[in-house]
């Protein structure tokens, strides 16, 4: 019995074998729209989110499990995606900050965001669901009217691994 | 069809229902359970939703716990505290789950601010869900559901029967009697009571009462105590003799003359009598 074991044991030692390893990793950070954004015309020459101007501002909200090893890079739109033609120049202005927190301790991020050209990014150092809402303002030339016609324009929200 | 029917009664009975209640906190910062939950049997509590936006300093410390009493005990069923100190207010967004906690164990809610800040807009709500006919007699549709009426519905009578006529008969009879002997009961308790009555102010007035015997026995120790002062006159121990005092017959009747001066006061007295009985007309 014990050279049969032996025996065997050559026998497996002499092969040659390539396992697979196979993992899956889910998303830690979770990006979901919360509300659609709406502009505003208060004046023929502004377009803009404000509820005070008639707009929506909109909202996303990012879902984190595990706590300082993401990032939220949010821009505000600096272009419309669809509008009617324009033959003038606009200007973007706009803000991003915290809508709601689950966590009281979010409610730093807000001091702590970092902004630069049309994006803001903020360190999600807490676990859980933060709300970000996007304020943005275009100003077509100098006082200049809108075109009629159907407007849109893109907000960005990205989850990015520190 | 009876197939189809048949189904549908066992879905309705099977069937849970999932719900979330109203903004719990739509009038204030305190709320009745009751008014806020369905009241069904076996209801269970999943989740408590809540939101609200702090107005504070960001240097101040404030908390705010958002809560349920124990309706089973002391303390709180359900508490979840927010640490605001030190930090900038803003609009808070939990879900909490609560593990299916029976409707029994939830008393009434609040929230409760410690610290300086104000709460703005506040939102509760509360998942639940419960099984409709968990208790048959929750709804009439349930399988099973038994009609409180027919459990005292009375048996028909038939009122034409002899045995109910004689029954009937005695049952008055027996009433009427029972009707005199209470009466005769009334009227007699109310004669002893009056009898009483008498006889203790018959008492009271002849001194015979607990009162007037007490009185007497100290008349007769301040009596013993006089006497052996010996300052007492001679005569207060002498004897008077009795015997009948009959009337001594004064005056005779005879014809009396009216008097005249007295006419004149009088006609005086009536004259005056007359005037004020007329002042009240004039």
């Amino acid at each position: 019995m014990k050279k049969l074991f032996i025996l065997l044991f050559c026998a497996f030692s002499a092969q040659a074998a390539q396992m697979e390893v196979m993992g899956n990793v889910a998303s830690k950070c979770v990006v979901t729209p919360d509300t659609a954004g709406v502009f505003g015309n208060p004046t023929s020459d502004v377009l803009s989110t404000d509820p005070t101007d008639g707009g929506v501002d909109p909202v996303v909200r990012f879902d984190v499990i595990q706590a300082s090893s993401y990032k939220a890079r949010i821009s505000y739109p600096t272009a419309f995606s669809a509008s009617p033609t324009l033959n003038d120049t606009v200007v973007w202005t706009g803000d991003v900050a915290t809508s709601q927190v689950s966590d009281t301790s979010m409610s730093g991020y807000d001091a702590a965001k970092v902004e630069f050209d049309n994006v803001t990014e903020f360190s999600l150092t807490v676990a859980g669901s933060t709300w970000f809402k996007t304020e943005s303002q275009a100003d077509y030339g100098y006082g200049k009217a809108f075109p009629g016609g159907v407007y849109r324009a893109i907000v960005s929200a990205e989850c990015i691994a520190i | 069809m009876p197939v189809l029917l048949a189904y549908c009664s066992y879905s309705y009975s099977s069937e849970e229902v999932y719900g979330t209640t109203i903004n719990a906190a739509n009038i204030g910062l305190n709320w009745v359970m009751s008014n806020i939950l369905p009241q069904a049997t076996g209801l269970t509590v999943n989740n408590v939703i809540y939101r609200y936006t702090t107005e504070k300093d960001p240097e101040a410390d404030m908390l705010v716990h958002v809560q349920n009493e124990n309706a089973q005990g002391n303390g709180y069923i359900f508490r979840s505290t927010d640490d605001w100190s030190g930090l900038p207010g803003n609009s808070i967004n939990k879900t909490i789950p609560v593990g299916g906690i029976g409707i029994d164990f939830w008393g009434d809610g609040s929230i409760e601010v410690e610290g300086f800040g104000t709460v703005l807009d506040p939102e509760v709500y509360y998942t639940y869900q419960y099984v409709p006919c968990d208790n048959p007699q929750s709804d009439p549709e349930c399988p099973g559901y038994i009609d409180p009426l027919t459990l005292i519905q009375e048996p028909e009578i038939d009122t034409s029967s002899e045995e109910y006529i004689q029954a009937e008969l005695d049952r008055e009879t027996n009433m009427k009697s029972q009707k005199e002997e209470e009466e005769k009961e009334a009227r007699n308790k109310f004669a002893k009571a009056t009898e009483e009555k008498v006889r203790d102010s018959l008492e009271k007035m002849l001194g015979l009462s607990i009162g007037a015997g007490l009185q007497e026995a100290q008349d007769t120790l301040l009596h013993n105590a006089l006497v052996s002062t010996n300052y007492l006159p001679r005569g207060y121990f002498g004897q008077i003799k009795g015997g009948e005092y009959p009337d001594a017959e004064m005056l005779k009747d005879s014809d009396l003359p009216d008097n005249a001066n007295g006419r004149r006061v009088n006609f005086a007295q009536d004259i005056m009598h007359q005037k004020i009985v007329q002042s009240q007309y004039d």
